[in-house]
């Protein structure tokens, strides 16, 4: 297409707020309250040169609005390129020619709503609240590994365990392969492309799929309640979608459950013990500030830190002119730091009220696991609050993801404690015990067909 | 005030009833929101409204 002189002129000035923006390098985590702050004042929406160019925005009302304007964004990754060639969320697009389209994430509506509606019913708060005592068990379970000890990692021992426990117990998946997923799921987000390490990860990744197709093929001919389940069963206009498209749901489904929780408990374990006199109020005062403390370290820690989307049609909002098929970053983090909706926004506030953070996303593809993520978090920190008051983290050895441009993650958080008696069975007899409840009471299905909570004896 | 929630565009996201726990009440099966009386009892204005600008669909509208 010949492009005018008159578009180019227009595009100077529909781009005159320039950022150079690179959210993938460590200067980005490093000086990210410095960049935040100067995006936000001089170019809350920018367009930057990287990555084949594209939108950025970081002010709160910008991403606001433009996430919610479902009509001019698409989510869509035509990997085929049956549509319109979009390239769904990924901001660079990933280097690896991928086969697999991240589920609904990557979908546009109508299809996309089909899939949340058949999800909706394993995920709700009702559904969520069902699992509690499983919850509660292996986060026991988890603690009673490592109490008599006075040493932990939050993360290898704790924050990585629970939330994937529970993921695949959710999905029908036996509870005993988490380290099949684990790995691979956390070292795909913090691994450089490039490396002899990637080689390995890579590997893990394919030795996961091989299970997870396993587990859909198994599921399909002996169905058995859970996730998995709903994934092979949902038809949509009449016909249930491809193999790959179905591992594309369900990879999502894993990638959503995993990381995100496990650095949200990671960042929030950590900043409780450089601030022990908070820690202890929290503890004290639980039943009032234990709710919005998680909303304000969600908001602050912002695990998935931001979301790609493209334009769909040629619009205007929140004062930028944007044209059809170009790329924008929407910066939930960012959002989260805007001083005009957040007072004092580089400070941690645990009793902040009205706090309308963007952590799990705004508009029609905000998290489907929200009341999972919340519930899992809250359970794991107050028994460790209540079984290791005194933690205190070992700067040593705690390891940040060294870029922040996908997930805000630590991969290693060491502490030491004062020790204290065990309370039960270890992990191993006690995701054995996990397993055999979920199987008998079937506590995989859908809240439409099972209301009851778990329940779990001495 | 009157509040509603359109049950076709609402998506179970949840912010209206964590946001107005005394307007809106979740449906168990899909977390749906429902109003649990159109007409919004004195002193709720301010959280509906909040509510209504805070919802991912859309999906609640006011009458004055």
């Amino acid at each position: 297409m010949p492009v005018s002189t008159e578009d180019v002129v227009n595009d100077d000035e529909r781009k005159s707020n320039r950022y150079h923006f690179d959210r993938h390098t460590p200067e980005y985590r490093r000086k990210f309250e410095e960049i935040t702050e100067e995006m936000q004042g001089r170019c809350p929406v920018a367009w930057s040169d990287t990555y084949g160019g594209h939108w950025v925005a970081s002010g709160h009302r910008e991403v606001f609005d433009l996430a919610r304007s479902a009509e001019y964004l698409s989510n869509d990754n035509d990997l085929k390129g049956e549509r319109r060639g979009y390239k769904g969320i990924s901001i660079p697009t990933p280097e690896r020619m991928s086969t697999v389209r991240g589920g609904f994430l990557e979908m546009d509506p109508p299809e996309q709503r089909y899939w949340r509606q058949a999800l909706n019913p394993y995920l709700s708060p009702a559904a969520v609240s069902r699992w509690i005592p499983v919850i509660d068990e292996v986060t026991r379970a988890c603690l009673d590994e490592r109490i008599e000890s006075g040493r932990i990692d939050f993360v290898d021992d704790l924050a990585n365990i629970v939330p994937a426990v529970l993921t695949l117990a959710m999905m029908g998946i036996p509870v005993k392969d988490w380290t099949v997923y684990n790995e691979p799921v956390h070292a795909a987000v913090y691994t450089r492309p490039n490396t002899p390490e990637a080689v390995r990860v890579a590997q893990l990744h394919q030795e996961m799929g091989r299970h997870l197709y396993g587990q859909m093929a198994e599921i399909r001919a002996n169905p058995r309640p859970g996730l998995v389940n709903a994934v092979v069963t949902t038809e949509i206009n009449g016909q249930i979608a491809d193999d790959m498209e179905l591992l594309g749901i369900l990879s999502l489904i894993i990638g959503g459950g995993f990381d995100t929780t496990t650095a949200l408990t990671a960042r929030s374990l950590e900043w409780l013990s450089d601030n022990p006199a908070e820690r202890e109020h929290l503890s004290r005062e639980r039943d009032t500030l234990l709710n919005p403390a998680t909303e304000e370290f969600l908001r602050f820690f912002t695990p998935a830190v931001g979301d790609g989307r493209t334009i769909s049609a040629d619009c205007e909002i929140a004062g930028t002119r944007f044209k059809e098929g170009e790329r924008l970053w929407l910066s939930w983090a960012m959002a989260n730091r805007d001083p005009s909706v957040f007072p004092d926004p580089n400070k941690v506030d645990l009793a902040r009220k009205g706090n309308r953070h963007a952590s799990f996303g705004l508009g029609i593809h905000r998290c489907i696991g929200s009341n999972v993520a919340r519930t899992v978090f809250k359970r794991m920190v107050v028994q460790v609050l209540d079984r290791m008051p005194d933690y205190k983290c070992d700067p040593e050895g705690t390891v940040h993801y060294d870029t922040v441009g996908v997930i805000n993650g630590m991969r290693h958080l060491p502490a030491t404690f004062t020790p204290g008696p065990r309370l039960g069975a270890g992990l191993e007899e006690t995701l054995e015990k996990v397993q055999q409840i979920c199987d008998e009471q079937r506590l995989a299905e859908p809240v439409t067909v099972r209301k009851a909570q778990a329940k779990i004896s001495g | 005030m009157k509040v509603r929630v359109d049950s076709e565009r609402c998506q179970g996201h949840t912010l209206c009833a964590m946001i107005a726990p005394e307007v809106f009440r979740l449906r168990e099966i899909d977390g749906h929101s429902e109003v649990i009386d159109e007409e919004v009892p004195a002193g709720q204005e301010t959280q509906v409204i909040e509510a209504v600008n805070s919802c991912p669909e859309r999906a609640i509208s006011t009458i004055d």
